[in-house]
């Protein structure tokens, strides 16, 4: 790749990209798709708080006490609630792609069925595990 | 993270044939990561709030201390890969790119050795 001729180079940008989101009609399976990467880039982000806010943890109190925002102050608890949903939402993504790698609900019903499980069982799930800790927590 | 084994004329039009690896590797992390992401949401979710002290035996027990441990390690791995995916999807700029999959090789890596490392100075016994 280091030394890439100037033709292929030209060739490569002059390429077209294909046709994208805008040319698309909205439909379910879409959205969830698209939620599935955001939902995996909001958790990438979300790990990194949250290892400060371990590492604030593991320091001692008046290093916790500069980092206890990112899960106890109202911003903090929206973090850590958005955090669980889209964990939850993008566990359930996976499971539907494997689902589909087994060869099942590959039609048209099926990948929409799954789809709205997939929005369904997150809100679901999330909603589950909160009602869990403020009863057993 | 896509290399073209090439370089000179069709450089970039060859594949590096790492396609089957990443998809393997993917849904075998993911494979993992259900029940650990599971049993992870339910201690971070705890986690919410509570003081210094509180949080501090939470995590200091062994059992959410391990499930957390490993959950990182499987899950910095599987959102490495998921990141790539994201990058060489979005970001064409060889360099850029380049630059891009580096600091998410190192990031990842950084993530994973502070959960572990904080969780294991949490719970290790005074």
């Amino acid at each position: 790749m280091a030394d890439a001729d100037p033709v292929s180079e030209r060739l490569a940008a002059a390429r077209p990209l294909s046709p994208h989101l805008s040319v698309y009609k909205p439909i379910i399976t879409m959205a969830m798709s698209i939620a599935h990467r955001i939902s995996g880039a909001a958790l990438y982000a979300g790990a990194i708080l949250l290892a400060f806010y371990l590492l604030g943890l593991a320091l001692g109190p008046s290093a916790f006490s500069a980092v206890s925002w990112i899960a106890s102050s109202l911003i903090g608890k929206a973090f850590v609630f958005l955090f669980s949903w889209a964990l939850l939402h993008h566990l359930l993504g996976g499971v539907r792609h494997a689902i589909w790698d087994r060869g099942l609900y590959l039609d048209g019903p099926g990948r929409e069925l799954l789809a709205k499980a997939t929005l369904g069982g997150g809100v679901a799930l999330t909603i589950l595990l909160w009602a869990a800790v403020a009863l057993f927590g | 993270m896509f290399e073209s084994g090439r370089s000179g004329k069709g450089a970039a039009f060859t594949s590096d044939h790492s396609g089957s690896l990443h998809a393997l590797a993917m849904r075998h992390s993911a494979c993992a990561l259900a029940p650990l992401g599971l049993l992870s949401v339910w201690f971070i979710a705890h986690l919410s709030g509570q003081p210094y002290e509180a949080a501090r035996a939470e995590l200091g027990r062994p059992f959410p201390a391990i499930a957390l441990i490993a959950f990182i390690c499987i899950a910095a791995y599987h959102a490495r890969l998921g990141m790539e995916t994201i990058v060489e999807d979005y970001v064409h700029d060889a360099a850029l790119k380049r630059r891009a999959l580096t600091v998410n090789k190192w990031l990842t890596i950084a993530i994973g050795a502070t959960w572990t490392l904080s969780i294991m100075i949490i719970a290790a016994p005074r």
